[in-house]
């Protein structure tokens, strides 16, 4: 039976494909454009599907994926009981506040976030003290404060281009975000080879 | 329509699953009464206040309700706590051996608008014994439990939390860090446990043998020659001994193919105080069994004694039993008998003595009823006979004829 991957969509898959190959796995069917759904190498002893981030860990959690790749924001925001094995040196980025320069947040008055990530955003202000009204949003969370929806926002920077541009600035950061790999709790223990592999991902 | 009678989390099990749930069902009650198990049934509801307190169980996933009088009572959302009420209440020496087995309904992830609610379990539970042949035997009766269906595929992962808490005794971590580290080890999360040793400026050798800790599984005697090599304390060489009492135990049994190990358990959220272990089959993404000792609970209902069991979640079973084609299809032949009113006498007979082993249906001969039949799925492979004023017209052979 092969492993399988979930891999979360974008840049970070990227990567991941390019530590397969470095560690001698050729997708012959894949590349960016393809249609198909699931790849397989060419010796069939793993494949991979991409899915939107958040569902990651929800196809790991399940055994429906083996192991998966998804940076720790998402972990964060969807617990899944899974085992999070290592820590990649991939998709880094920080989890931070950012307003125009010029907001201020007074403890008394309520200050509307908008974010990605509302759980996290909620237990931030919570530690806090700091009344909040949240407002989920699926993409684009920059141009909240931009439109006046929102004081600020709690979303990944990574360089902080799309925040100057927008003329925001980062007000705080709540922590440090890598990839992780992930690896669902009965697969760990049945499947061969499995360990075999990590411990391959672990030394690169 | 199905939008505004369905429940999410709650299942209907048809016809289909029915016979062959009390199929499973009839199996497992067999095996562990010839154990020696006597077959106990806990009751659907439990006080509220009861769960007040517990670490073991989160009161936002309970489905709670009021009964008349304004008691606030919850569906049970565990078998083994009211198996160990009913053992505390009707036996009172802490010593006599009790063995309860049980298969019931418990009711719990109400916080999670799709999760399962509603799952069916079976399960046995050991009173009086403390003994590491007590966890033996009932490990032992797990791995039967799946043997018996004919799975060969699955391991029961072994674990023991005396290991892990012996060390973090030793820490003086409070509340809210232990449960942090137990997390990050109960996950095998190494890069934030080791980011957490180093904040907290855990010293050595604890700090090396915690981060050993999360790779502690696989085979049992690759895993306790490696506990016995990093046990720092009488209490961590014990539970070396104990483990490996069990491992032996199995191998009388021939069943030691079947363990594995992994230290990595841990008593976060649960109630268990010694082994702890669960069942996996090889491409059933989640665990179909648990359990472990729990020498504590029965404090908590006024008598102190030393227990060990496990549960198996039967609709998981159900289902890989299903998909691997495991289960036995026991479909009687169907007969169905179109008559008329004027022969009805003669149709009752026919069928009454075509029941003996076969199911037997009649149906009034009226236009299109043959096409209704031979229309609806649950009388496919049929067999159809008309029955005339002087002869039989065989309508549709069916697959059993």
């Amino acid at each position: 039976m092969s492993i399988r991957f979930a891999l979360a969509k974008g840049r970070v898959a990227n990567q991941v494909i390019d530590v397969f190959e470095k560690l001698g796995y050729v997708f012959p069917d894949y590349s960016k454009d393809s249609r198909k759904l699931v790849f397989t190498d060419k010796t069939g002893e793993i494949s991979f599907f991409l899915v939107k981030s958040p569902d990651v860990p929800v196809y790991v959690e399940k055994g429906t994926a083996d192991v998966g790749i998804v940076g720790r924001d998402i972990l964060l925001e969807h617990p899944a009981d899974v085992y999070e094995l290592l820590n990649l040196d991939i998709g880094k980025c920080r989890m931070c506040v950012a307003a125009y320069p010029e907001t201020s947040f007074n403890y008394d008055t309520k200050i509307v976030v908008a974010s990605k990530y509302p759980k996290i955003a909620q237990d931030y202000f919570n530690g806090l003290d700091q009344p909040t009204e949240m407002i989920y949003l699926g993409g684009s969370v920059e141009l909240a404060p931009v439109l006046g929806l929102a004081d600020c926002i709690v979303d990944i920077v990574e360089t902080g281009n799309t925040l100057k541009e927008n003329g925001l600035v980062v007000k705080d950061v709540l922590f440090d975000i890598s990839s992780r790999l992930i690896v669902n709790k009965v697969s760990l223990k049945t499947k061969e080879g499995l360990l075999e592999l990590i411990e391959k991902f672990e030394k690169i | 329509m199905l939008a505004s009678y369905t429940i999410d989390g709650f299942e209907n099990i048809k016809y289909q699953g029915f016979g062959k749930l009390k199929f499973i069902e009839n199996r497992l009650s067999e095996l562990y009464e010839r154990y020696g198990y006597c077959q106990v049934e806990p009751p659907t509801f439990e006080n509220y206040d009861f769960y007040y307190d517990r670490q073991d169980v989160d009161r936002n996933e309970l489905f709670k309700l009021i009964s008349s009088t304004g008691k606030v009572l919850a569906l049970k959302p565990d078998a083994t706590l009211p198996v160990a009420r009913m053992a505390a209440i009707n036996h009172h020496d802490p010593q006599e051996i009790i063995k309860f087995s049980y298969q019931t309904n418990i009711y719990k992830d109400f916080s999670s608008p799709s999760a399962k609610k509603e799952t069916t379990q079976a399960g046995i539970e050991y009173f009086g014994g403390a003994g590491p042949a007590c966890e033996a035997e009932i490990i032992a009766l797990a791995m039967m439990s799946l043997l018996l269906f004919g799975i060969k595929d699955f391991k029961i992962d072994l674990g023991h939390v005396g290991f892990i808490t012996s060390l973090l005794d030793k820490l003086y971590l409070d509340g809210e860090e232990q449960a942090e580290i137990l997390g990050y080890i109960e996950n095998k999360n190494l890069g934030d446990l080791e980011n957490f040793i180093a904040a907290k400026k855990i010293p050595q050798p604890y700090a090396d043998i915690i981060m050993e800790l999360p790779r502690l599984y696989g085979s049992p005697k690759k895993v306790l020659e490696r506990m016995r090599s990093i046990s720092v304390s009488p209490r961590m060489e014990a539970v070396v001994g104990r483990l490996e009492n069990i491992y032996d135990y199995l191998k009388d049994l021939g069943l030691e193919e079947y363990l594995s190990f992994d230290i990595g358990f841990t008593n976060r959220m649960n109630y268990y105080t010694g082994t702890i272990f669960k069942g996996y089959i090889t491409g059933l993404g989640e665990p179909v069994i648990s359990g472990g000792r729990y020498d504590g609970l029965s404090a908590t209902f006024g008598i102190d004694r030393p227990a060990c069991g496990f549960s198996m979640d039967l609709i998981g079973l159900l289902d890989y039993l299903n998909q691997n084609a495991l289960l036995p299809e026991s479909e009687v032949p169907k007969f169905i008998l179109l008559y008329d009113e004027k022969n009805r006498k003669e149709a009752f007979k026919i069928c009454e003595a075509l029941r003996k082993d076969r199911s037997a249906e009649m149906f009034l001969n009226a236009p299109g009823i043959v096409e209704k039949i031979l229309k609806n799925p649950h009388y496919k492979g049929s067999q159809i006979v008309r029955l005339g004023e002087t002869s039989c017209e065989i309508v549709e052979r069916g697959d059993w004829s």
